[in-house]
């Protein structure tokens, strides 16, 4: 191990154990400690309007559920095309109980954390459910298993009287120690709480990676028959890389169910699915910070071509219809031109700037 | 000394007299609307952009509001709630007194907002369920349910081959699924027709199985709640099978029939010939039935530079007349010289009845409102298409069996 454990000029690891650390230098430690204080302080000395409150607090959302795309498609490589009907799982498992105990029950609006648990222990009891095929199945097979699901889940929430066929469940305001959260802090409030599930989940996967399962999911990807000569258990594998995508996707569901305050079908379509599934992809797959960067981008990107579009409009009125067609068409640009020229993802800029900073001056 | 002092007293109160009585600055009343531009049923959506900025564009133009101008944000939502919720939230940022609504799923996921913010609404949507435990959403036109109820009441009225055998044809969300529980009100109630098969429609691009299904069912009426595409599918395959009927219930044939969406030039671009003898109703005049309403709409798409589709679409109509209720409620708030926020603009749209009705020159009758009445133009005119074009079939009427069924 270096001697400076502040700056360490390259790697000295000298046992599995020094490798495997969160955290490679004391600089590291405290980049991320500053980065997370920021995260919880800047609401307290900057208001932001609740449109982009909105944004960000969806973006913290995004980056959950991506997490868990992450670890079923980056890790484990199993292609998913149906994350946003596990999503859909978590959000009406909260809509589901307001159907049927009351819209503003205690168990809604003051057990919200057990619910938000809840939520996740159903995507991830469905996402186990919908790996067993990838026992049996690979590549684009699997992938239209996890489609077929997305279709299924879509058929059952728009016929089923019990979620009210797809239309909104409507969920009540939730109270917090001081009181219910009302409309003006509503957005703040969802933002420390959607923040909190990022953190720990996040860690929680940080620290997955450095477990014997963490590494059975990369083996598992890399070659299914190898690691099963060398003792590990793809199958077992494969089903619980679904179960903890499932869970995250849960945990993303019913976080949007409460910021929303109600759950529709329209936000848990085949578009979300692909739509996670981009930012996955331009975010880099196979990365933790990867699931940051991808929503993030594509919330982002989102938002400036709708004002570049409102723009449009407004200097060439004729060309209406043209303006509108920017923000589809920019998506998909995006995620072809990622495809194409930058299939590791931002998190590979990310890479690339950390190694320049690393190599200024003569670290190695 | 003293009269010194008493002059200078007279200047002063002469200049504040001036003061008050010089030129108020003029108001920039903000209003915006969010709807699908891009994305499912843009087609319906870019026309009823269209025609709420062309009328805004309009009203400033002419200075209809003195000097106040009307600043109409328009955003587009891609048929996501998600992104609807969005726009609310920064329309409200800025201080909108009114907002402008477009999709059944997004007014049904922001209702609360609005009753939360008290904010009025005007939909595009005519789902009933819109207005249920709201006091803020105020429907442009009759409800998707008294559209079909007055169909069915048309059928039942002008069938003659005893109690007619209807099926409906609808989209599987909420926005088709409404009307169907309420028209089984209005049967339980006596309204006399047999409904023999709901069909929720899917993306098929052949209904030759269903058709076949329901002439073996005796079906002699279908009833559409649903969008074009669809229901020019439909009619394309029941010319194919020959099942379409010349006159109204012809025997061993199917007469079809609509509701606002399904109708309009756009279903004669898709369905061409299968559209012959369509039945449809809305509250909307249409261009192909020239009146007063109609050579305004002409002369307002031709002042803004809109094409001919733009100009023809029912759905241009609806967003002017749509516009033309927003800004009467704030003319009528100015005139009382009353500050136009959200509690006079709903007050003035609940006042909207009796000989304070208004009277858009673009629908068969007067937009009524008040706070039991959530439904602006309660009159349905029945359209049917003959050569290629809409015409009107009998006088504007109104739906008895909503009456008994709301």
């Amino acid at each position: 191990m270096s001697a400076n454990r502040w700056l360490a000029t390259g790697n000295f690891f000298t046992s599995y154990r020094e490798e495997q650390r969160i955290f490679f230098t004391h600089l590291d430690r405290l980049v991320f400690v500053a980065v997370l204080v920021l995260l919880f302080a800047w609401p307290l000395f900057f208001e932001l309007s609740n449109k982009y409150m909105l944004v960000v607090n969806h973006t913290l959302i995004a980056v959950v559920a991506v997490m868990g795309l992450n670890i079923v498609t980056g890790y484990a490589g199993l292609i998913s095309i149906g994350h946003a009907a596990f999503v859909g799982v978590g959000a009406y498992t909260v809509a589901g109980l307001a159907t049927t105990l009351g819209d503003s029950h205690k168990l809604i609006t003051h057990a919200w954390p057990l619910m938000i648990v809840l939520s996740g222990g159903m995507g991830a009891l469905f996402g186990a459910f919908v790996g067993l095929p990838a026992l049996r199945l690979k590549h684009l097979y699997l992938a239209i298993a996890t489609l077929s699901f997305q279709m299924i889940f879509e058929w059952v929430i728009h016929f089923m009287g019990f979620f009210n066929q797809g239309q909104t469940i409507y969920i009540g305001r939730v109270h917090w120690l001081t009181g219910e959260v009302g409309r003006s802090s509503h957005y703040v409030f969802w933002y420390y709480a959607s923040l909190v599930v990022v953190v720990i989940t996040g860690f929680g996967i940080r620290n997955l990676m450095r477990t014997r399962f963490g590494r059975c999911l990369i083996a598992v990807r890399d070659n299914d028959r190898a690691a099963d000569a060398m003792g590990m258990h793809p199958g077992l594998t494969k089903v619980y890389a679904f179960a903890l995508a499932g869970f995250m996707a849960g945990l993303a569901g019913a976080l949007h169910a409460y910021l929303y305050r109600g759950v529709g079908i329209e936000s848990f379509t085949l578009h979300h699915s692909i739509t996670y599934l981009a930012m996955a992809i331009v975010g880099g797959l196979g990365t933790l910070h990867g699931a940051f960067w991808g929503p993030a981008a594509i919330e982002f990107l989102d938002i400036q071509v709708e004002h570049l579009s409102a723009w449009a409009a407004q200097i060439f009125p004729a060309q209406g219809n043209l303006a509108t067609a920017l923000r589809p068409f920019s998506f998909g640009l995006v995620i072809v031109l990622f495809l194409m020229f930058e299939p590791r993802g931002i998190a590979n800029w990310w890479r690339i700037a950390r190694s320049y900073v690393k190599l200024w001056p003569f670290r190695y | 000394m003293k009269h010194m002092k008493i002059f200078l007293i007279g200047i002063a109160v002469v200049c504040l007299l001036l003061a008050a009585a010089g030129p108020s600055r003029a108001e920039v009343i903000k209003i915006a609307l969010s709807l699908a531009m891009s994305g499912p049923t843009s087609d319906a959506g870019q026309p009823y952009a269209k025609g709420v900025e062309d009328f805004f564009k309009y009203v400033n133009e002419e200075k209809l509001l003195g000097k106040d101008t009307i600043d109409c944000t328009i955003r587009d939502d891609q048929y996501k709630n998600d992104v609807t919720k969005r726009n609310f939230e920064e329309f409200l940022d800025m201080g909108i007194p009114i907002y402008l609504n477009y999709s059944t799923g997004s007014t049904l996921a922001l209702k609360r907002d609005f009753e939360e913010e008290k904010i009025p609404t005007l939909p595009a949507s005519f789902h009933r369920g819109n207005v249920e435990d709201s006091n803020y959403i105020f429907l442009p036109i009759a409800s998707y349910s008294e559209q079909c109820i007055g169909l069915a009441e048309y059928i039942a009225r002008h069938f003659d081959g005893g109690k007619a055998k209807v099926a409906l044809f609808i989209h599987p969300s909420a926005f088709g699924r409404g009307p169907v529980a309420d028209l089984e009100k209005a049967m339980a109630a006596g309204l006399n027709i047999e409904i023999v098969e709901t069909v929720e429609h899917g993306t098929d691009l052949d209904s030759t199985a269903t058709l076949q299904r329901l002439m073996s069912k005796g079906v002699q009426f279908v009833i559409a709640q649903t969008v074009q595409s669809p229901v020019a599918t439909f009619l394309n395959d029941a010319e194919r099978l020959g099942i379409i009927a010349q006159t109204f219930g012809e025997k061993d044939k199917i007469t079809f029939m609509g509701a606002h969406y399904t109708g309009g030039t756009d279903l004669i671009a898709l369905a061409g010939s299968a559209a012959e003898n369509f039945f449809w109703t809305t509250s909307y005049r249409l261009t192909s039935v020239p009146g007063v309403g109609t050579e305004a709409q002409l002369a307002l798409a031709e002042r803004y530079g809109r094409d001919d589709k733009t100009a023809n679409s029912h759905n241009y109509t609806n967003g002017i007349m749509v516009a033309q209720v927003a800004f009467e409620a704030i003319r009528r708030c100015k005139a009382k010289g009353n500050p136009v926020n959200r509690v006079n603009l709903t007050a003035e749209l609940n006042q909207m009845n009796g000989l304070n009705a208004f009277y858009p020159v673009t629908t068969v009758g007067p937009v009524t409102y008040s706070a039991t009445d959530r439904a602006g133009v309660d009159s349905l005119q029945l359209y049917r298409v003959q050569d290629g074009q809409w015409h009107a079939v009998d006088a504007p009427f109104r739906s008895e069996y909503m009456r008994k069924v709301e």
